[in-house]
């Protein structure tokens, strides 16, 4: 859908803490209603954002989903990707073919069946032999984070979370937030920013092989609170903007639009798939990461920016030399 | 969720298991870690036969990913925390000068005392933020406040500890989440023992300090420091 490819050297292989001393060490592109484009570090965000604008955070915190596996000699890679219930997840099963009917070995003497189909293909369902708080026990112990082929060092489970994230549950870092700090935040504050909380629990977005997850079967988990609902609705009606961190904010907020076109109070699991011909209803501005080319978050972007704009943004962000992936730079869009 | 949830460092012995039973009793769900699992577990039964909620989790908070996981799965099963009491501490060598203190054991003894409130706090804070509410205590103790001879590395410690207590209190005013420092007095507990082995007065048993720490998990208190053996269990510090 997108032509354009990101030169290796733009993929932003270590955190801005590590390479500059702190998370919001790294640049922002925005681009204005007018569609102009700004060329920012992203700590002057202060800049593109009004006293009682509404900054919309996504605070599930990232568990670590990649268990190694093994069927008598053979062994895999299974990478979680959503919790069904308290015993069973879907997963995307990393490796060769497995004997479906024959109890999957983890460490500590755990195993897992594959009892049917995920959500899309390639996912699975598999029913743990462990449960509730001893599963995610087992899976802290043992899981490692979702580490992409452009990152080459083992960095820990706390490099994948964002400063304010509370809430167990999503596979990969939500990290459009990644950047903030606590000291920014309250920056924000100070010009009279608010800031409200969602949850959505972030799926796989890479099924490796060039497979990529298409959102109208790709669920996840999510809840809008009533403060956050009730704050949406004062911001709207006071004329202000309301500005997601995260495309993950963006489809739990549209999920949580009524009929009449507020945001209501939700807790579910949502199937939406915002794309160009989608109306957004509940969000003035998007703050994401920039995106690769066959990723559904980008087909989301257009839904804030025509096409054409969005590509000559890119390319410019690519002629600037900005930096790809969760540990990169971001982009403010504001509509 | 309408449920109180505390959770409490160190909580399978001493001050930590007194603690998490006068919280249990007055109806909060408990999240409880310890380093030794059976003690710990004996301290979930205990729990439960008060008819509390617990999640008991094996962990040693000196170290970030166990303080991950450990918040964690009571984040998830509890769906947030209201209080935090940052009890676990070690005492290290017995009564020794510190001239004489073995240079590694000093390490460990600030390491362990200073790094485990500061991780275990740094890791609730996002959720207890996000509530707007939410209440830290930071167990110390009156040589956090007083040098005495012989109290070695565990005293520098809680001076450490008051330290961090009054900074993040300074940081945190206003925003709904408080933190204050607790100093229980001496208790008849075994790290009493390892610190002053041949004491000839009487202690109080750890059941009779925990009234502060209730006082405090509702309070609008911020940035204070209280004596638990002269609380007036009516409210005031006296």
């Amino acid at each position: 859908m997108h032509a354009f490819s990101i030169p290796e050297n733009l993929n932003a292989q270590t955190p801005a803490e590590i390479v500059r001393g702190r998370r919001d060490q790294v640049r922002l592109l925005s681009i204005d209603k007018d569609q102009q484009l700004f060329h920012n570090n992203f700590n002057e965000i202060d800049q593109f954002l009004n006293p009682g604008d509404l900054l919309v955070l996504n605070n599930s915190r990232t568990i670590p989903p990649v268990l190694e596996a093994s069927q008598g000699n053979h062994t895999f890679e299974i990478r979680l990707s959503r919790k069904r219930s308290s015993t069973s997840w879907e997963a995307l099963v990393v490796g060769d073919f497995l004997a479906i009917d024959r109890p999957i070995q983890l460490e500590e003497k755990v195993e897992a069946m594959i009892t049917g189909h995920g959500s899309e293909h390639p996912l699975v369902t598999l029913e743990f032999s462990i449960s509730g708080s001893n599963l995610l026990d087992f899976i802290y112990r043992n899981g490692e984070p979702v580490r992409y082929e452009y990152i080459h060092r083992p960095f820990s489970l706390d490099t994948y979370q964002t400063v304010y994230g509370s809430v167990p549950g999503s596979v990969e870092m939500p990290s459009a937030g990644r950047a903030f700090t606590w000291g920014l935040l309250e920056k924000l504050k100070r010009k009279g920013v608010r800031l409200a909380f969602i949850q959505l629990h972030a799926g796989l977005s890479y099924y490796e092989k060039d497979r990529w997850p298409n959102p109208n079967n790709h669920p996840e988990a999510f809840c809008v609170p009533e403060a956050t609902a009730e704050l949406i609705q004062d911001t709207r009606r006071t004329g202000n903007r309301v500005i997601a961190v995260g495309t993950t904010v963006v489809r739990a907020l549209e999920s949580a639009v009524t009929s009449h076109g507020e945001v209501e109070p939700i807790e579910g699991t949502t199937r939406l798939y915002v794309d160009e011909g989608y109306t957004i209803a509940a969000v003035d501005g998007l703050l994401t990461g920039f995106h690769e080319p066959e990723a559904s978050h980008l087909h989301m972007l257009t839904a804030f920016l025509p096409k054409k704009k969005l590509m000559s943004a890119y390319h410019q962000a690519l002629e600037k030399g900005y930096l790809w992936h969760e540990f990169g730079d971001m982009n403010l869009i504001l509509k | 969720m309408n449920r109180r949830v505390a959770i409490i460092t160190g909580a399978s012995k001493g001050l930590g298991r007194a603690l998490a039973l006068s919280f249990a009793k007055e109806g909060y769900a408990l999240g409880i870690c310890a380093r030794g699992e059976e003690k710990l577990e004996d301290a979930a039964s205990e729990l439960e036969e008060l008819g509390g909620e617990v999640v008991a989790v094996r962990a040693d908070v000196t170290e970030s990913s166990d303080v991950e996981r450990f918040v964690s799965i009571v984040e998830d099963r509890f769906g947030g925390i209201d209080v935090l009491i940052n009890n676990a501490s070690k005492f290290g060598p017995g009564p020794t000068l510190l001239a004489d203190y073995p240079t590694d054991a000093f390490r460990d003894v600030i390491e362990t005392n200073i790094m485990n409130p500061f991780l275990v706090t740094k890791r609730v804070l996002p959720g207890m933020l996000a509530q707007k509410q939410g209440s830290i205590i930071n167990v110390t103790s009156e040589v956090g406040k007083y040098g005495v001879a012989e109290w070695g590395a565990y005293s520098v410690s809680k001076f450490g500890v008051e330290g961090l207590s009054a900074i993040w209190a300074d940081e945190l005013e206003g925003s709904g989440v408080r933190v204050n420092v607790v100093d229980p007095g001496e208790m008849d507990t075994v790290m009493h023992e390892t610190a002053l082995p041949d004491c000839d007065y009487e202690l109080a048993d750890p059941a009779d300090v925990v009234d502060v720490f209730l006082h405090l998990a509702t309070s609008k208190d911020n940035g204070e420091r209280f004596e638990a053996q002269s609380f007036d269990a009516k409210g005031a510090s006296v």
